[in-house]
């Protein structure tokens, strides 16, 4: 009976048993457990790993608990049978999904959120802390700097530098058109040390600054009124943008965002950009960049050369930070100079490295509160990461 | 009121749609002309004729439908690219090909001229309207056979003749990314690169800390006066500080004020009351639905 419905199929096989144990051989053949390499395993444990960082440690979880588990997502083996599973495979869910990160639409989504939830009050009422955003950028160079000497190209170089800027969205943004195919790297580097911030930035902060410095008290920054920040990222976008036009995309929803949370009259354009459409995309971009990781892409030389270049190029921008305060309170009068302990705010890491200023300058001074000041630098290094990027978009793209 | 706002705004509107619509047609370019087809490309009916190559210079889709090919300068609608034919969508920075065999049943992309190459050739693009000029080029006479007078650079640049014809392709095609290729070899150290990305880093954000140092004294100066002029009207004092107040005072102020207004349980009353609570019928807690039904016994 059974051997004469094979034979109609065009399959004919000796018996039932040897028929069901080929199909069964077939379906192990699919399964993880046959197609699974060392490189997987590694990847997974790195996924868990970071799941552990942020349900344990409450490091960057709204960043980490995505990434981790789309790095296990992106690393369960599969048989390449056409089935469009793979982030990697043209019409998959992943893949289309992933669309926003290789296209670049995802970061200025975030960026939209971002100028909305972004309060610029303490960088209008002290503007000089800008520079200190400017200065912290040099982590970007200095990166690149080290990535020419190990043998990248300049446009891999300047895609692996940006991981300085401690911007993820921006480092995605760069990466995706200057080097895609080191962009899963770059892009868990990036969002990796800005969630090892607590851990990467206090040593040096300690190393560079001594204990009279630590304790100089900042004037509180004044009330700002409406109308300055109204005009701030008008005049931000206009500026900015015309000194770096390749910047625009995300300077442009930077500014728009901190435009509709300023006027007073988009509250719920406000609203939308800083909840549930920034959720909506950091979820999707997290669960992406995660995925992108798959050990046969991911686990290469070049990625372990792009993690170390990474944690170098926060440990260069911190120190920037840190030493540009110091060589500027050398030009500004006693009562008006700044503690260098807000100089690793610079990196952009919003907020975590302003949180960073404030833990450490309150270990030696409990009443001096560090971080409404530290928040100045810490959104100009947001515009100053971004304007790096349209810099080297520009010059490399 | 509204009839005013409602002009304005279809005023910008219809300002909006004619900018789009003139920076999309008005981006294509004459790239490549062959007078003399004699061992060159051929057309789908395989035959050989002069070739007009238009190039879409933007980073947008161009619809050439409606537009106006012409080699007569007194004719500007000589040859009507015909609307509807998906095919005249240039993609960005693609070329499209116009045969100029006097064919024109052939097919939307021969036009109903042909080049002479005896004498100068003119040929112009004009755009829907019949009346506005996008490109033209007048070709010299005496063009040799099977060499094309093209744009230097796609889209741009001098006309020069081309030895390598290049129908439907780039004119110039770059093996590598010239940027890139400049920073390898003069800045194999990325210092150049390091010095002039900071300083232009630097520059913008000291430029913006130049203009915000200027509103943020404009701001105090205006509080200044409006806190002068209450001063002057309820007889009170202008601090030195007027208008640098710091944002904690503010927050203190506002404290103090909430404080008040909504601080109504100084002194606590120490009874205890227990408040019977009534709950109205709910299904949930009704004894109909917790009990089964009667077994019926079935003889």
């Amino acid at each position: 009976m059974f051997s004469s419905i094979l034979l109609q199929a065009g399959v004919a096989h000796e018996s039932f048993t040897q028929f069901l144990a080929e199909n069964i051989q077939i379906f192990l053949s699919y399964t993880g457990f046959a197609n699974a390499t060392p490189g997987h395993f590694i990847m997974l444990l790195v996924g868990l790993l970071f799941i552990f960082l942020a349900i344990k440690y409450e490091f960057e979880p709204m960043l980490l608990i995505p990434i981790g588990f789309g790095i296990l997502i992106g690393n369960i083996p599969f048989k390449d049978a056409g089935l469009q599973l793979g982030i990697y495979e043209e019409g998959s869910v992943f893949n289309i999904l992933y669309q926003g990160v290789k296209q670049g639409w995802y970061p200025p989504l975030i960026f939209l959120g971002i100028g909305a939830m972004t309060d610029f009050s303490a960088l209008i009422s002290n503007p000089k802390l800008l520079l200190i955003g400017a200065a912290a950028q040099f982590g970007i160079f200095g990166a690149y700097i080290i990535a020419l000497q190990m043998g990248f190209d300049p446009s891999q170089a300047g895609a692996i530098g940006i991981i300085g800027g401690a911007d993820g969205p921006t480092a995605i943004f760069l990466s995706s058109k200057l080097a895609p195919n080191l962009m899963g790297a770059i892009a868990v580097s990036a969002y990796s040390y800005m969630a090892l911030v607590p851990i990467i930035q206090p040593p040096f902060m300690r190393l560079l600054t001594t204990k009279k410095e630590r304790l100089i008290r900042m004037k509180p920054p004044r009330a700002v009124s409406q109308t300055e920040k109204i005009i701030f990222p008008i005049a931000g976008l206009l500026l900015t943008a015309f000194l770096v036009p390749s910047g625009l995309p995300l300077l442009g929803m930077l500014f728009f965002g901190n435009l509709c949370k300023e006027s007073g009259v988009t509250r719920r354009l406000a609203e939308t950009a800083r909840g549930p459409l920034i959720d909506v995309i950091t979820m999707l971009l997290g669960i992406t960049v995660g995925a992108s990781t798959q050990a046969t892409q991911f686990l290469t030389v070049n990625s372990i050369k792009i993690f170390g270049l990474g944690a170098l190029s926060f440990v260069i921008a911190t120190c920037a930070g840190v030493l540009f305060v110091k060589f500027f309170n050398l030009f500004l009068k006693e009562g008006n100079k700044i503690n260098p302990l807000i100089g690793n705010a610079g990196v952009s890491a919003v907020p975590d490295s302003a949180r960073i200023s404030q833990i450490v300058g309150l270990e030696y001074d409990p009443t001096n509160y560090l971080l409404m000041h530290a928040m100045g630098p810490n959104v100009a290094g947001v515009i100053g990461s971004a304007v790096a990027a349209g810099i080297l978009l520009g010059f490399l793209g | 009121m509204t009839n005013k706002r409602f002009g304005v705004l279809l005023l910008l509107m219809v300002l909006f749609a004619f900018g789009a619509q003139a920076q999309q047609t008005t981006s294509v370019r004459i790239n490549e002309v062959l007078v003399v087809n004699e061992e060159n490309f051929m057309d789908d009916y395989g035959h050989r004729h002069p070739w007009i190559e238009l190039y879409n210079n933007s980073a947008g889709t161009v619809d050439l439908g409606g537009c106006y090919l012409t080699n007569d300068k007194n004719n500007p609608t000589m040859y009507v690219i015909p609307k509807g034919d998906v095919l005249t969508k240039i993609p960005p920075h693609q070329q499209a090909l116009f045969w100029a065999d006097k064919e024109e049943q052939r097919g939307t992309f021969h036009v109903n001229f042909v080049l002479d190459p005896t004498k100068e050739n003119y040929i112009a693009l004009y755009d829907s309207d019949g009346r506005t000029l996008i490109d033209e080029v007048t070709i010299p006479a005496g063009q040799k056979a099977d060499i094309s007078y093209g744009r230097s650079m796609d889209g741009t640049g001098d006309w020069i003749n081309f030895t390598r014809v290049t129908p439907k392709a780039n004119n110039i095609t770059l093996n590598v990314n010239e940027k890139v290729e400049n920073f390898r070899i003069n800045d194999s150290w990325g210092i150049g690169m390091t010095i002039t990305s900071m300083a232009v880093v630097f520059c913008g954000l000291f430029v913006l800390y130049l203009i915000f140092k200027q509103i943020g004294n404009a701001s105090i100066r205006a509080s200044q006066r409006r806190a002068a002029q209450a001063a002057a009207v309820t007889g009170g004092t202008v601090s030195a500080n007027a208008g640098q107040e710091s944002g904690e005072i503010f927050a203190a102020i506002s404290m103090a004020l909430y404080e008040i207004s909504d601080d109504n349980h100084d002194i606590e009353n120490t009874v205890l009351t227990i408040r019977k609570v009534q709950r109205r019928y709910s299904p949930w807690s009704s004894k109909i639905y917790g009990l089964r039904e009667t077994p019926v016994l079935k003889k």
